[in-house]
């Protein structure tokens, strides 16, 4: 079945794409790899008149590092970044949620940006960026301005972007010296598809043991992806045992506020979000937590 | 709109609609039908070809955004005639039952034997995650691939 004709518009600059969407707002999408907007371009979700492509502005590829923080075009794909040696070494845990991403082939054309504003509730990369507290850049009409992800998701499908602005990267501070991290990805039918809970974390631990810095990032547990604030509550300043981990997974699942969907309720996602927040912290602080391949 | 890419190793110009995906550039405007048109939303893997090395949906990707790119699909794995050892692997180990995944298999393989030459057999599996066939499974598709990989003997 062929997509409902769009005219296309092929900016081959930034100022060009933004004074594009500030002309065709409200009748034009954007559009990147495509992975996400395709498919609802095929089933009429959205019929836009034009589609704004983002692909002749390779400066928007760019993945590089700055004095220790890392940046990510809003076009680099999900697959240059699982590979990328400065992702890997510096910030492991977005390589690992990252190369969870669905299969092979949507992560050669689904980049980190499209990601970001298609603001899947259920996405892997999202709770690696709440935990990593990633800065989301955007320009816009009025110049351009950052946007902490933590407060880039607004509701179900609903970002902070305003009409006329578009993200142009996403910028990730260096990771706390000797930080444990981890993602684990939870799905109840084949191992590419989207998690029913996803859920990261990040501790660093003090010389005497207990939890200085306590982040965890939840992906399928509200209608948008969440950081576990009253859990990370629970552990900082405690020492990570069983009776720690369990408190703090039991606080996760309190103050998830999961949907029933077709892939499970909200009762099941809430008690997945219980399982998994403990096997994650307990894996970690044992040192048995390992990036686990695309394969259940 | 007019595109100019590589189609299995040579130079192509093809006119296509702005709204054509890959796929419909392949099969609708050049004729070349090995690539399967499947469920269109990027989830049964049997449009799978590859852009630059890489394995991509050419049912979600835009005609538009291959110009400059080398595109392969299963009519291009063979060299002078000579079949690609993927695709005598999968003949000789009865990898193919209806055949309809197989196209999006072989260039799913390809991709990771060509950046991989010795994946073990969950390395296949995870390459071929998003691959899927409805006949009769994967074990020989798996063995298959590990039987033509190069680095492994």
């Amino acid at each position: 079945m062929r997509l409902r004709p769009f005219e296309l518009v092929e900016p081959e600059t930034l100022a060009d794409a933004l004074a594009a969407l500030a002309r065709l707002d409200g009748e034009a999408r954007l559009i990147a790899g495509g992975t996400a907007l395709v498919p609802m371009l095929r089933l009429g979700l959205v019929k836009p008149e034009r589609l704004i492509s983002l692909h002749r502005l390779p400066a928007l590829a760019e993945i590089r590092t700055d004095d220790g923080t890392l940046r990510l075009g809003a076009i680099a794909t999900l697959a240059d970044i699982e590979r990328a040696r400065a992702v890997r070494e510096g910030w492991p845990l977005l390589a690992e949620a990252v190369h969870r991403v669905a299969s092979p082939a949507i992560r050669t054309s689904g980049t980190i940006g499209g990601n970001l504003c298609y603001a899947e509730a259920a996405s892997d990369p999202a709770p690696a960026l709440l935990c990593l507290e990633a800065e989301v850049r955007v320009a816009g009409p009025a110049g351009e301005r950052s946007v902490p992800v933590t407060g880039f998701f607004r509701g179900f499908y609903e970002t902070a972007l305003e009409p006329g602005e578009l993200v142009t990267a996403v910028r990730i501070p260096a990771v706390p010296a000797g930080a444990l991290s981890g993602y684990v990805k939870f799905t109840p039918r084949s191992a590419e598809d989207k998690p029913l809970v996803g859920v990261a974390a990040l501790i660093t631990l003090d010389t005497a043991g207990r939890c200085a810095e306590a982040r965890i990032g939840l992906a399928g547990a509200a209608p948008t992806p969440i950081r576990a604030h009253r859990a990370e509550m629970v552990l900082r300043g405690e020492a990570p045992s069983d009776t720690t981990v369990r408190a703090a997974a039991e606080a996760a699942a309190r103050e998830a506020e999961p949907l029933s969907d077709l892939m499970g309720s909200a009762d099941y996602r809430r008690e997945m979000i219980r399982v998994w927040v403990r096997r994650l912290l307990v894996a970690m602080r044992d040192g048995t937590h390992r990036a686990e391949p695309n394969q259940d | 709109m007019t595109l100019t890419f590589v189609l299995n190793g040579h130079p192509c110009t093809a006119e296509a609609p702005a709204h054509w995906t890959v796929l419909d550039l392949l099969r609708d405007g050049l004729s070349l039908t090995g690539t399967k048109d499947g469920c269109g939303e990027g989830v049964c893997g049997t449009c799978t070809v590859l852009a630059d090395g890489r394995p991509i949906r050419a049912c979600l990707v835009l005609a538009a955004h291959v110009r400059g790119r080398a595109l392969v699909t299963v009519e291009g794995l063979e060299t002078d005639g000579r079949l690609d050892p993927l695709q005598t692997a999968f003949a000789e180990r009865g990898a193919a039952q209806c055949g309809f995944c197989t196209p999006g298999m072989l260039l799913a393989a390809k991709a990771l034997l060509t950046e991989d030459p010795a994946p073990t057999a969950q390395e296949v599996r995870e390459a071929l995650s998003g691959n899927l066939c409805r006949c009769t499974g994967y074990a020989k598709i798996v063995e298959a691939v590990l039987a033509a990989a190069p680095g492994r003997s």
